[in-house]
């Protein structure tokens, strides 16, 4: 019997409202969430405006309804990212022979002295600060990680019988890593997307933080927090809403991520 | 064991060759004239050509390649195109204070996550392991500059206990040094702490599943008796990569913490430095960061050989 | 705690006054471990400012920030700007101008001294002024291009002479451009400033701070403080925490002015609020198309609520002005009147012009003022029927390359600091790209007539701007600092490039 497990309940649940709140953001949203109305700057939170409003008038709750998407898009873009490059380098390198595998966990090994903060920074000095180039930038920082979790994954899956059988039936490379290794080492994969997905958005909001990331007036958690600072004495909630917003995201995809691998399998603790 | 010891050093300086050609190639993409930055608006077009070849930014990439790389092998990292002064020195300056920085955070993560960790792993079915795991689990969730603004306004602003920010060097007041220190390695120690916590914690619980460690426990070792003789040593070889990993992301990552806490480190030099377009003093810097987060890679690398007595045999 | 410090700073004035009478009739003595010679003792004061100098050098690197540190307080000027704005005497006492209005001859002080020891004279005047020419790259250098000789009549009087008659260039003698060097003290500018001035430069803590310390040996009335730290602080926030805490004094240029009810609300703490010469532009790239025509621009003007503006995204501090004359200088004028708003007619005059749902590109460089404003002028364009895009651009460097030199912009923001600068910034080179004869020409009659034409013609010039739309000017920056409350000689009005260091005292 399988029990229940609390961190997979717990994380899915605040993923799905996370999402649920993204999807409604695109059809409705309690204000227009950029439209700047200097009459109602800072207002406490009330039944009109639930979160209150910041320093342009906007409404917070709007903002951090329409910030979720940014959040989800942050996520979805650095591992999807590190994914389609780290999951086809891991199998790889888990087939192929000592060297070649060597070569290419080393050039793996490279790219971790590159780390995400610093590959961003200098991404966005490079093709301008935005959404999209840090994130790649996060992205290709979080391969590394991907690529091994993969490989040593991959590597279990080559011993197993049937893999051994496929190769001795003269299977080629590329149909055994489609039909054989990839479906056994999804369930990585989706632990792994979890893990990277809390640290992108971490991430997205230190670089808000630096400003190097979502360049206004899209709304961000990250820059609501930043923007947030000034008001720190006389509206602290400004900095509260969104800062328990990421906290809680954070959270979401970590437990999701830990419920998930208890999940699939006990022993498959990360050691990286 | 030695050849082992001679491949990883091969690995590392060849590594270190790459990343420097890559750091090389990234600069020389980056946008914006380091010589109009340095001139101004108005500068005409003459006087930016006259500067960037003072700068020797006229010369074809791969001269100024192998002379940036042999002035770095002489230990001469250069003169910045903007200040003007020696490059060397200040990087030097500026990773002390970040190393200060990096190293206390460091050790106040593993004073909170080793005991944390380990108490949480043998406790994991009762209350008060999942309890910690409920906090470590927040803790990692919070980003660490949030951390440190959350501790700047209690500590130093309504309690007044500790200075908001700023930086002394050890050697003009070790005192004030001192205090300056404590908030933001805390919102650093603190928030990598919580990470170090759970790796601790899967790294004991692995233990903990061990035959080894049954058979002491079956001896009648009480489970901390048996933790503590059989047990760390073991559960030290995933936790001190991690703590690897850590340390050369915290060198770039402290970068936020230093700006919240107005902290002159190796983060904030490169942030100035490339806002400023000081491209020289950017690869410097960028290059220091990526040389000590290999060199971290490959003492990690010699201490698994020294941890794990399965993995010395096996080789 | 604060009491006694108070007492302790009190007798520390009265006991230090008596001091400084002997001093200043003895002619100073050295160093002399700090007390005595000045009346504030060996007190020590910390300042907090914004943006950390590149380099101390100003002849070769541009920027607000090493002038702010410098001039005034380790260099001086031959002449220089009084609170109100006048142009009075300081390395020359005196001067006189020719009939012609092309020659200028200037008695110089006799006792000032180089902090390397070497006496100031003419031959350093004629040195610094030609060394403008020959040495200094940057593009602020060309208002030395009037001149035409300058020579040492003695020590102590300095001719110079002008190609043609030129108010600006007298003013510019007053900026950093005027800055006195000695021929022996230039050899390392960025690292070791070598001047007349009150303050001698002491370290420099890159990433961190700046130390002068009193020039014991200075020819004029000395400082207050043995000690003055100029710390930066990259982050506005930091910088409040920084006195909320006590470890500045001073905030010499408050970046969040939201921020300011914690200071207003506490009497430990001054706030000073006067008037900068940082004119905020919403600037239009006139080369383009679309700004062509003339009601486009003045839509765009009369769009823009700018008290509303104003009170959203600066706190309501700063003042409204309608073209870019800052009210310290002579010519100013309230033109707020010329463009004011009405959304109505902003619309009609877009239907009328063509430009209505069109999109324009706002590039803002990655400024305080420049975001938080930014996206309240996209708000209320917007409204108008304009359709605006933001693109941040890193500022300094990504922000010059692309909005100032290759003019890749259709608006921007950005406050234009220097004084004067009318000229500069309207003409068909800069990235404004304004050309437009008929202000030229007022210009070049405000430089060459005598000072009732130059008022005159520059007045004429501030409302030809204003009323061609040339630009929005939506506020001017307000010179805002808060202090502890017993610091005395703070500026109410920012009004030259420098901190003047020497007139402050506890």
């Amino acid at each position: 019997m399988k029990r229940l497990n609390p961190s997979l309940v717990v994380g899915g649940v605040i993923v799905g409202v996370i999402v649920l709140m993204a999807l409604i953001s695109f059809v409705w949203t309690p204000y227009d969430a950029t439209l700047v109305t200097p009459a109602s700057r800072l207002l406490e939170p009330s039944w009109s405006h639930w979160f209150g409003t910041d320093k342009f008038g906007r409404d917070v709750l709007s903002q951090i309804m329409v910030g979720s998407r940014t959040t989800l898009f942050v996520g979805v873009v650095a591992v999807g990212v590190a994914a389609v490059i780290g999951v086809p380098l891991g199998i790889l390198a888990a087939m192929v022979r000592r060297w070649p595998s060597e070569a290419i966990m080393r050039a793996n090994d490279l790219l971790l002295a590159f780390p995400a903060l610093l590959l961003a920074i200098m991404f966005g000095a490079v093709f301008g600060a935005s959404t999209l180039t840090a994130m790649i930038a996060i992205g290709i920082a979080s391969v590394p990680s991907f690529a091994r979790v993969i490989r040593s994954g991959a590597l279990q899956v080559m011993r197993t019988e049937y893999v051994l059988a496929a190769r001795a039936a003269g299977r080629r490379p590329l149909p055994i890593a489609v039909r054989h290794v990839l479906p056994n080492v999804t369930s990585l994969i989706t632990v792994q997307a979890s893990v990277s997905f809390a640290i992108a958005v971490l991430a997205e909001a230190a670089l808000s933080f630096l400003g190097y990331g979502t360049p206004p007036p899209t709304p961000s958690w990250g820059r609501m927090l930043q923007e947030s600072q000034e008001f720190l004495f006389s509206a602290p909630r400004l900095a509260i809403f969104p800062g328990i917003a990421i906290a809680i995201a954070v959270l979401g995809f970590n437990l999701l991520g830990d419920g998930l691998r208890d999940r699939f399998d006990p022993k498959l603790e990360d050691r990286r | 064991m030695i050849l082992r010891l001679i491949e990883r050093t091969g690995v590392f300086l060849v590594s270190l060759a790459v990343s420097s050609v890559l750091v090389f190639a990234f600069m020389a993409v980056l946008p914006g004239d380091p010589a109009r930055v340095a001139l101004g608006v108005n500068a005409s077009d003459q006087a930016v050509a006259e500067l960037r070849q003072q700068f020797g930014l006229d010369r074809p990439l791969p001269t100024q390649y192998f002379d940036w790389l042999g002035g770095l092998l002489h230990g001469d990292l250069g003169t910045s195109y903007v200040s003007k002064v020696a490059i060397g020195p200040q990087v030097f300056d500026r990773l002390q204070v970040t190393l200060w920085l990096v190293v206390a955070g460091m050790i106040i993560a593993l004073v909170v996550a080793v005991p944390a960790g380990t108490l949480m792993a043998a406790r994991h079915r009762k209350l008060s392991g999942l309890a910690l795991s409920a906090v470590s689990q927040v803790g990692v969730a919070v980003p660490a500059f949030l951390a440190g603004i959350l501790l700047i306004v209690v500590f130093a602003v309504k309690l007044g206990w500790l200075p908001a920010n700023g930086w002394t060097p050890p050697a003009q007041d070790p005192g004030m040094f001192l205090k300056q220190l404590i908030l933001p390695a805390l919102a650093l120690g603190l928030v990598q702490g919580a990470v170090l916590t759970r790796y601790v914690r899967s790294a004991v619980l692995d233990v903990l599943r061990e035959d080894y460690l049954r058979t002491a426990r079956a001896k009648g070792l009480r489970p901390f008796q048996a933790l503590w003789r059989h047990g760390l040593r073991n559960a030290a070889v995933p936790v001190v990569t991690v703590l690897g990993l850590q340390l050369a992301t915290l060198l770039i990552g402290a970068v936020v913490v230093e700006r919240v806490f107005v902290i002159p480190g190796l983060g904030s030099l490169l942030l100035d430095g490339v806002s400023n377009r000081d491209l020289l003093l950017v690869q410097d810097v960028v290059m220091v960061l990526v040389l000590a987060v290999l060199l971290v890679n490959f003492i990690v690398d010699l201490l698994y050989v020294a941890l794990d007595p399965r993995l010395r045999t096996a080789s | 705690m604060k009491s006694s410090f108070r007492i302790r700073a009190v007798a520390f004035v009265a006991s230090a006054a008596v001091l400084a009478l002997t001093a200043c009739s003895a002619g100073s003595s050295t160093s002399g471990g700090g007390s005595g010679s000045s009346p504030g003792g060996d007190q020590k004061l910390s300042i907090g400012l914004v943006a950390e100098p590149a380099s101390l050098d100003f002849t070769t690197t541009d920027g607000a920030a090493i002038p702010q540190a410098l001039l005034g307080n380790v260099y001086e000027t031959l002449v220089k700007q009084d609170d109100s704005g006048k142009i009075v005497p300081s390395l020359a006492k005196s001067w006189t101008v020719s009939p012609d209005r092309k020659t200028y001859t200037f008695d110089l002080v006799d006792n000032a001294k180089f902090t390397n020891g070497k006496q100031f004279t003419a031959n350093d005047a004629v040195f610094s002024i030609n060394r403008v020419k020959t040495a200094w790259t940057i593009s602020l250098k060309a208002a030395m291009d009037v001149v035409a000789s300058s020579k040492a009549l003695s020590p102590t009087q300095l001719q110079v002479t002008l190609a043609k008659p030129s108010n600006d260039w007298l003013f510019r003698m007053t900026t950093r451009i005027g800055a006195m060097f000695s021929e022996s003290g230039v050899s390392a500018l960025a690292t070791d400033p070598v001047g007349t001035g009150p303050f001698k430069f002491s370290k420099w803590n890159r990433g961190d701070s700046i130390v002068m310390v009193r020039n014991d040996d200075y020819w004029g009335s000395k400082p207050f403080f043995q000690q003055i730290t100029l710390k930066y602080f990259k982050d506005a926030t930091a910088l409040n925490n920084a006195l909320l805490t006590s470890t500045i004094n001073v905030i010499g240029t408050v970046q969040a002015p939201e921020a300011l009810s914690q200071f207003t609300s506490n009497d430990k703490y001054q706030v000073i609020e006067g008037t900068t010469n940082g004119e905020v532009l919403l600037s239009f790239n006139n080369s383009r198309p679309v700004f062509k025509d003339l009601r486009t621009r003045q839509a765009i003007r009369m769009a823009i609520d700018h008290k509303a503006l104003l009170d959203t995204c600066w706190a309501g501090r700063g003042k409204l002005i309608g073209s870019m004359v800052p009210p310290t200088d002579p010519w100013y004028e309230d033109l707020t009147g010329v463009a004011p708003f009405d959304l109505a007619k902003a619309k009609s005059l877009l239907q009328a012009s063509g430009a209505a749902g069109k999109t324009l590109r706002l590039r803002l460089p990655t400024l305080p003022y420049a975001t938080s404003c930014g996206q309240v002028v996209k708000s209320m364009l917007e409204q108008a029927g304009l359709k605006v895009q933001i693109d941040q651009l890193e500022f300094p460097a990504a922000w010059l390359t692309t909005v100032f030199k290759n003019a890749d912009y259709d608006m921007s923001i950005i406050a234009h600091v220097e004084p004067r600068d009318l000229g500069a910034v309207f003409n068909a080179k800069y990235y404004t790209r304004y050309d437009d004869p008929t202000l030229q020409g007022y210009l070049a009659a405000a430089d060459s007539g005598d000072e009732a034409a130059q008022v005159d013609n520059m007045k004429k010039a501030a409302r030809r701007l204003s009323e061609q739309a040339a630009g929005d000017w939506l506020f001017l920056l307000p010179n805002l600092i808060v202090a502890d409350k017993n610091i005395k000689g703070l500026p109410t009005n920012a009004i030259t490039e420098n901190f003047d260091l020497s007139k402050l005292a506890r």
